[in-house]
């Protein structure tokens, strides 16, 4: 075997480039050029310049819907860690059983189609649902306006992302060896500074890889906004949805696309450089 | 600090659950709106979804896309994968990085580019041409859940059998395939969840003829809040429960038999 | 449907080799579709509005059109332009009719994505290559709930959110919105066309944030003032009716109702054109237009189905001379802008 190895590394090997090729030429054919011909559009529809970026970078409501993305993204961001990081906590220091409970609940809410969920806020917000019946209860009539606002496409893309984060805590955090605790607490770190000093450091990397997975596919997304938030609130994604179905403008859209790719490449871009792309998803 | 931490996490458990619980009812609901607690109870609603083609047409639609999709996926991607888990060569981590740009890609820009590409093909609002986009989305997922498993492949077996006189193929077909196949399995698995769930693509480019349940879906709940929606909703959650708890049972049963862990693999990856 | 109960099982319970089979009489199926497709031509794509409407085109026109002629129709909602004007790029047909609004239509017309009519169905059908067939109301509807002692009367009164405080919902159509945004800010009746532009928008402005919904599909329209997700709406009057019906409390009234007519069109080059404009002949003829208009409540535009029509079938129908009176009609030909333009310009301001 071992004079089976040198002999492969001598030779250039054929074999992964044959069992590579189909894929190979699959996605150049079918994922690469359909994305090339979106950078195509945003430069030559409806005539070749740059009009389109030029539109997009400058215009208030193009600066304003890219900027509330942002604040989305990011309010999301924070939320889903403030929501998965106790959870995650919860689910190592609880017996075993309830631990797997919580692990199936948080699968089975990643496996629901995110349709389903988005549609279960409505219910949940709507005027006639249990949230303003129990606001009505402890005295709080008339309730605010909770659909169709920012409030409630921000919470249910919460709760759609939330087990992307939970997962990728709760993983780094079953890594960490029960006695390196001990021996901080036989040292005195006691509560917050336990915390702090030992939980957070260690807990670092999977609130790395959770923050950018959140960010990156909440910038992108486009059901949950459309359905559940405010026109004056949009996101990039609904706005391009808008450019091409309403106004056929698939110039714009394809501008909008392209900037939109750009930013999410360079967030895993950098992503990439300190950990390795793999890391992100696997 | 802990007593925080855990009435905390108690607090998330029920707002992760709260919506998933809430479509069960609401499917049984007499209203024709979304009101909750339901005013009474029926099965009319499941009624009208298995007697409506507006909504089976589209179910089954998105069966085949995504069965579809699968075995496409499958004939690509596992070549590939063992290209990329058992050779090391020149570009290797360029075409690893190709692997996974599917999944980096914010699928409305994918939406845009095949709203424009297969428009060109002539393939908007065909089942091909969904399932050749839905492909591409599949290629990652598929690709990650496999190589798990490759790469954790004991490969002392391989030798073994070739040392005792085994052709490359029969060895192939013999010892490796058999001991990969719950991971060929699980990465199918994805490739067809990936494939059913995919909504924004299939906004765009299917219809017609193709329609899918997500885009189906997704017009209904934009339009009307059809009450159908949570008849859906309760029976793709009950598939995910079945899905979930089957192997769990069958690998109670199995453990008994033989000792191995394949459900793992459900629970951790993605 | 039994396919839908077996097949996720099939797929997760490990079976070599029902799986394989499956999936390879899946690929066969999908493979051969787009010829499948092709082999059944005797189908016709309708884009409707779905809900009552269809229901009413279903049993009046759909139905009896298929047991004349045999074509299948099959439909596809909500009504959307720009699937129309879509069509005609990419050459892939989701609809072969559809549907226009007046304002529509003349951009449609223009953009050169119908097909063009040498006769017309009846006299005075054709407008801008649209066949008549019905008229429709914007009208104001309210919740009698939040609004005990009456609710607004008229836009003015529409518009002043101190007297009438509550979420409201108007259309996402700007050519519908911008009249009525002038008669709130005082305009009078006859003198709103050519629309102020600019005057239409400092007046919306000042009811912007009182706006929660701005619907794109009727039947979203009669769910969310149904459910009460808004007090007060601009909403078509037959599905204020569909609403109404289902026993909320609610009330409308005629007064400065914006009427608009609907116009069949045929897209642009659909291989099924002569089909269509059979069915289009037929849904405008008298007897099923009457059909159509007493069981959905539009007012029909084909003069000769009035013959059809009992005099207290009419009092919901927008053309009945009573509230004929009290409604204004559109003039789409004298907008005083581009239609394009202020779509842009509406979907701009909505977003800041």
């Amino acid at each position: 075997m071992g004079a089976t190895i040198s002999r492969l590394a001598d030779k250039p090997n054929l074999w992964p480039w044959l069992l590579l090729t189909p894929l190979a030429l699959y996605l150049a054919v079918f994922f690469a050029v359909p994305l090339f011909d979106v950078a195509v559009m945003s430069f030559t529809e409806p005539s070749l310049s740059f009009a389109n970026y030029e539109r997009v970078l400058t215009g208030k409501l193009y600066q304003q819907v890219f900027m509330n993305t942002f604040m989305t993204a990011g309010l999301v961001t924070l939320s889903c860690l403030l929501v998965g990081y106790p959870l995650a906590y919860l689910m190592n220091h609880v017996t075993r059983r309830t631990a797997m409970l919580i692990l199936l609940l948080v699968t089975m809410s990643f496996w629901t189609s995110f349709l389903v969920r988005t549609y279960a806020w409505m219910v949940l917000l709507g005027n006639n649902g249990p949230v303003v019946a129990f606001l009505a209860a402890i005295g709080v009539d008339p309730a605010p306006q909770l659909l169709f606002t920012r409030f409630s496409s921000t919470l249910a893309m919460v709760h759609i992302l939330a087990p992307y984060m939970i997962m990728n805590i709760y993983t780094v955090m079953q890594k960490i060896d029960p006695v390196l605790i001990r021996s901080a607490e036989s040292l005195g770190a006691r509560g917050w500074s336990l915390f702090r000093h030992v939980y957070l450091p260690l807990t670092a990397p999977g609130i790395a890889n959770g923050c950018v997975l959140v960010f990156v596919i909440c910038i992108g997304f486009y059901v949950t906004p459309v359905l559940l938030g405010s026109p004056r609130e949009q996101m990039v994604a609904g706005l391009i949805g808008t450019q091409i179905e309403e106004f056929l403008a698939f110039g714009m859209g394809s501008a909008m696309a392209i900037i939109l790719l750009v930013i999410t490449l360079a967030i895993l871009a950098v992503y990439h450089r300190r950990f390795g792309l793999d890391k992100l998803w696997g | 600090m802990n007593r925080l931490m855990r009435i905390l996490g108690v607090l998330v458990v029920i707002f992760i659950a709260a919506p998933l619980v809430i479509v069960v009812p609401m499917s049984f609901s007499d209203a024709r709106s979304l009101q909750f607690p339901p005013p009474g109870y029926w099965l009319g609603y499941y009624y009208a979804f298995f007697n409506d083609w507006g909504w089976l047409r589209p179910t089954w639609n998105s069966i085949i896309i995504a069965a579809a999709t699968m075995v496409l996926t499958m004939i690509l991607v596992v070549p590939a994968t063992f290209a990329l888990v058992r050779y090391r060569f020149y570009g290797k981590s360029v075409a690893d990085l190709m692997m996974m740009m599917p999944l980096a890609v914010p699928h409305i820009v994918m939406a845009v580019g095949y709203y424009s590409f297969l428009g060109d093909l002539r393939l908007v609002h065909t089942h091909f041409g969904v399932i050749l986009a839905h492909t591409c989305l599949a290629v990652p997922i598929a690709f990650l859940v496999l190589s798990a498993n490759l790469k954790g492949f004991d490969r002392t077996l391989e030798r073994a059998a070739q040392s005792l006189g085994a052709s490359p193929v029969r060895t192939f077909m013999h010892v490796t395939l058999p001991i990969l196949r719950p991971g060929i399995m699980i990465s199918a698995l994805f490739a067809f969840i990936q494939s059913f769930d995919e909504t924004v693509v299939a906004i765009f480019i299917s219809g017609r003829n193709a329609e899918t349940l997500p885009r189906k879906m997704f017009d209904s709940i934009r339009q009307e809040a059809d009450p159908v929606i949570a008849v859906i909703s309760t029976l793709l959650f009950a598939v995910v429960i079945l899905a979930l708890v089957a192997p769990a049972g069958w690998k109670s049963i199995r453990k008994r038999l033989r000792s191995k862990t394949p459900p793992a693999a459900i629970l951790g990856s993605q | 449907m039994t396919a839908f109960n077996k097949r996720p099982f099939g797929l997760l319970a490990p079976n070599r080799r029902t799986f394989l089979k499956a999936s390879g009489a899946a690929l066969t199926t999908t493979l051969a579709a787009p010829y499948i497709a092709r082999a059944q031509e005797n189908v016709l794509y309708i884009n409707t509005w779905g809900g009552p409407w269809e229901e009413a085109a279903r049993a009046n026109l759909f139905d009896p059109f298929t047991a004349e002629t045999g074509v299948e129709i099959r439909t596809v909602s909500p009504v959307s332009f720009a699937k129309l004007a879509q069509q005609v790029r990419t050459g892939t047909y989701e609809f072969d009719i559809t549907t226009l609004g007046g304002s529509e239509l003349v951009r449609a017309n223009e953009a050169g994505i119908i097909e063009t009519w040498n006769e017309a169905p009846y006299e005075g059908a054709l407008f801008q290559n649209g066949v008549a067939s019905h008229a429709f109301a914007t009208v104001i509807g309210h919740r009698t709930d939040k609004f005990p002692d009456g609710g607004p009367k008229n836009w003015a009164e529409f518009w002043d959110v101190e007297r009438f405080p509550g979420p409201r919902s108007l259309q996402r159509y700007p050519a519908r919105i911008l009249p009525i945004a002038l008669l709130a800010d005082g305009v009078p009746e006859d003198e709103l066309y050519p629309l102020d532009i600019d005057r239409a928008f400092a007046s919306l402005d000042r009811i912007k944030d009182n706006i929660i919904v701005w619907w794109t599909a009727g039947a979203q329209s009669a769910q969310i003032l149904r459910d009460g997700e808004v007090d007060l709406i601009g909403i078509w009057h037959s599905r204020f009716f569909e609403a109404q019906d289902t026993g909320a409390p609610l009330e409308m009234t005629w007064n400065e109702g914006e009427i608009d007519r609907a116009y069949w069109v045929v897209a642009k080059d659909t291989p099924n054109a002569e089909i269509a404009r059979e069915l289009i002949k037929f849904a405008t003829s008298p007897e099923p237009l009457a059909g159509f208009v007493m069981q959905a409540n539009y007012g029909p535009l084909n003069p000769a189905a009035n013959e059809y029509i009992p005099e207290e079938d009419a009092e919901r129908m927008p053309t009945s001379p009573e509230n004929y009176a009290k409604c204004f009609e559109q003039d789409i030909a004298n907008l005083g802008a581009d239609p394009s333009e202020i779509s842009q310009r509406f979907e701009e301001w909505l977003a800041t």
